[in-house]
């Protein structure tokens, strides 16, 4: 990096250099009467110490040389003459010459560690200021100008990105070559350097951004062809530094975004349960009162007035009819509105299909139930009040349309590494080739039709089956009616102990 | 007839209110009736009642912690009325000590079966019968002993303890916890899965269709009832 600056200024070392010297023989010249040829030389020694020490090796090799010239020409006998008398001068000669080159050797090298010191103060300086400027950062744009700024000063250029969720670069999608280097460096946690990038054969540095957690994703650094002489190691090392720094930073900022989306789900979630099941106080009151009081009034009128009774009867009906909409609707809108919070248990079938079929006894008493369980089904896991729900769904379906005398059928089996409930009825079936949107909301298989329902009562059981990680089919059966089985995940289930009989 | 005792009747809903208190006193008890938890607790107090009938969701007070309150002096029946979504709350208010629960809506015979059902046991508490039939199975308290149609059923000590367990609450609601602490002892180690088990042995001994159970009911979510 000489420039011309730079060079005028040796130039005007060397020329103080010759000056000094000369003036130092024009001010010793009068002071031979006085002092001895021996402090004379001391004279011309320091000179040399001075010079060697503030204008570098090069004009200190110089004034030595000249210094035992002029010291030689003016002061030796015999005087204004080369020759030398005594042979003693020549050590006098290599002492000075010696001193001169070992004190501006010795000076040379000083000033550098000094200005390497300085350096190194000055990019400590600098981190320290990344690091303060990072610890402020509130989004990842921040991070990005912070880093900007950092890298002006060195004129390197670098990018930060990011991994995404799935695991991939998204901000690099157009470049293929530096997506392979990036993930290359991310896979392995190294620095990648190479050249093949860029058309002029410039240096990229890939660092891998790593923070306590993971890597979070790369800093690319383009490195100047004209600096790259410069770019020493020294660099590298600093670069690695502001890289976990700028990691750290990272994934701090990732775990603040993620308290906070938690703490607003949190919110969301009260929030959503309380409107919920205020609407279904609401909603349910009314009702409530209104079953009773139909029920109150059927009984009442039994033996005086048919047509009343009839009337309140069905009026218990409608109210009972109307909670249960209300009932699917809510439950909807509950599993709609996001996570489902499951209260899953190890537990038998057995258990939630007869309390099911019991639930629904008023509404299955023109049909025959049959259930049969494959022999020693194991423990499943499940939310036994959810899967209730979609048994009483699918019975309600079946015995809403198959004719009344029907028998309705309900299995429970294993099928490879899936405990599966099917319920089979013998009505007319799905429409052919509709069965997937019959589990869309408000689908329904016939579209106008006197069988009550909105077409709520598949979709909730598609939501609770899937949010149990299972699977829920419907086709028609060969011999004619519907088979809905829905499967779910075996798991492992629990051991139990065998009891240890104490008493027969 | 006379009248079968005291209810107090905690609900805030109006129509509710009377119609449940119709359906009671056609069934020949004495009703009184608060719209608030602070009135109920009061009435509870001054009417020695025989029943209390309490609705969870109420604009002043929780439905559980009049359970709690009302325990601390009294152990007559407690039947809970609420809404289907309050599963957890159930639980909690059963736990506390309520006896029974009637999902909303309800109706007048279904209302008056659970009030039959809680009161029964209160009067039949004072003497437990040494036998009890239902189907064709015969159990002796006794003689410890089991029998469908006079031939013996083996039962194991932890299904024995079970089974005497519901019907030493019969017709009453018990929590899977509750159970579990009849059954296995208050320090028990088991998890709930045991309980299940158990219970699917005691159908498959005792019940006729085990995987449509007339006796050995499961409430969902909460827990077993033995019916008659």
């Amino acid at each position: 990096m000489s420039t011309s600056s730079e060079i005028k200024q040796i130039k005007r070392n060397y020329l103080a250099a010759f000056l000094i010297c000369v003036l130092t023989t024009i001010v010793a010249t009068p002071l031979r009467q006085v002092l001895d040829l021996a402090n004379i030389v001391m004279l011309f020694l320091l000179v040399v110490f001075l010079v060697s020490l503030k204008l570098g090796r090069g004009p200190a090799i110089m004034s030595t040389v000249l210094a035992v010239a002029l010291f030689d020409f003016f002061f030796v006998p015999p005087r204004f003459s080369f020759a030398v008398n005594n042979v003693q001068y020549i050590v006098t000669f290599a002492v000075m010459l010696a001193v001169g080159i070992v004190t501006a050797h010795l000076t040379a090298s000083l000033s550098k560690h000094a200005a390497i010191v300085l350096n190194r103060e000055q990019q400590t300086r600098r981190l320290y200021e990344l690091a303060r400027d990072l610890a402020g950062a509130i989004s990842f744009e921040q991070v990005s100008n912070v880093l900007g700024h950092f890298m002006a000063w060195s004129g390197h250029i670098a990018k930060l990105h990011l991994l995404d969720e799935t695991g991939e670069l998204p901000s690099l999608k157009f470049e293929v070559a530096l997506t392979a280097v990036a993930h290359t460096s991310i896979k392995q946690g190294i620095l990648v350097t190479t050249t093949q990038l860029t058309e002029s054969g410039s240096l990229t540095q890939v660092f891998p951004l790593k923070a306590p957690h993971e890597v979070r994703g790369v800093m690319v650094v383009n490195v100047d062809s004209d600096a790259k002489e410069n770019a020493e190691n020294d660099n590298e090392s600093l670069f690695e530094a502001v890289a976990n720094l700028i990691a750290i930073s990272i994934e701090r900022l990732h775990y603040v975004e993620l308290t906070q989306q938690t703490k607003l789900d949190a919110i969301a979630e009260r929030l959503r349960s309380s409107v919920l099941s205020s609407i279904s106080h609401d909603l349910r009151t009314p009702l409530t009162g209104l079953v009773g009081m139909a029920d109150a009034l059927a009984i009442t009128t039994v033996p005086q007035n048919e047509a009343i009774h009839n009337s309140a009867i069905a009026i218990r009906d409608q109210a009972l009819a109307m909670s249960h909409l209300v009932s699917n609707l809510l439950e909807m809108a509950k599993l709609q509105s996001g996570k489902v919070v499951l209260h899953k248990d190890w537990q038998l079938f057995e258990d939630v299909i007869g309390s099911a079929i019991k639930l629904l006894k008023p509404a299955l008493t023109q049909h025959q139930i049959m259930v049969t369980l494959a022999p020693n089904l194991p423990l499943v896991e499940f939310d036994d009040v959810l899967l209730e729900r979609v048994l009483c769904n699918l019975l309600e379906n079946a015995a809403k349309y198959s004719p009344a005398g029907e028998s309705i059928e309900v299995r429970g089996f294993i099928n490879q590494n899936l405990a599966c409930i099917s319920v089979l009825d013998h009505g007319s079936g799905f429409p052919v080739g509709e069965t997937e949107a019959l589990f869309q909301m408000f689908t329904r298989a016939e579209v106008e039709s006197s069988t009550p329902g909105v077409g709520l009562g598949l979709a909730i059981c598609r939501a609770i089956i899937e949010a149990h990680d299972g699977t829920i089919t419907a086709v028609n059966q060969e011999q004619g009616g519907a088979c809905v089985t829905l499967c779910l995940p075996l798991g492992e289930p629990p051991t139990v102990n065998p009891e240890v009989e104490d008493s027969p | 007839m006379s009248s079968l005792g005291n209810v107090i009747l905690i609900e805030d809903d109006q129509q509710i209110r009377q119609f449940v208190k119709a359906a009671l006193e056609s069934a020949h008890w004495k009703v009184f009736e608060a719209e608030n938890g602070k009135r109920g607790l009061i009435e509870a107090r001054s009417r020695k009642p025989d029943l209390l009938v309490l609705d969870l969701g109420l604009p002043d007070m929780d439905g559980l912690e009049i359970v709690k309150e009302f325990r601390k002096w009294s152990t007559i029946p407690i039947l809970i009325l609420s809404a289907r979504i309050e599963e957890q709350q159930k639980i909690l208010a059963l736990d506390a000590g309520a006896d029974d629960y009637l999902t909303k809506p309800f109706g007048v015979g279904e209302l008056l079966a659970r009030v039959r059902a809680v009161t029964r046991r209160r009067l039949q508490s004072t003497e437990v019968s040494p036998k009890i039939c239902f189907a064709d199975i015969e159990v002796d308290f006794t003689g410890h002993s089991v029998t469908r149609s006079g031939t013996p059923i083996h039962l194991t000590s932890i299904e024995y303890r079970l089974l005497s367990a519901l019907l030493s609450n019969m017709g009453k609601i018990m929590s899977h916890r509750r159970l579990m602490q009849e059954v296995w002892g208050p320090n028990h180690t088991e998890s709930a899965h045991y309980l299940r088990i158990y219970m699917s042995r005691l159908r498959q001994k005792l019940e006729i269709d085990p995987a449509q159970p007339t006796h050995f009911l499961t409430e969902t979510g909460i827990g077993y009832r033995f019916e008659l």
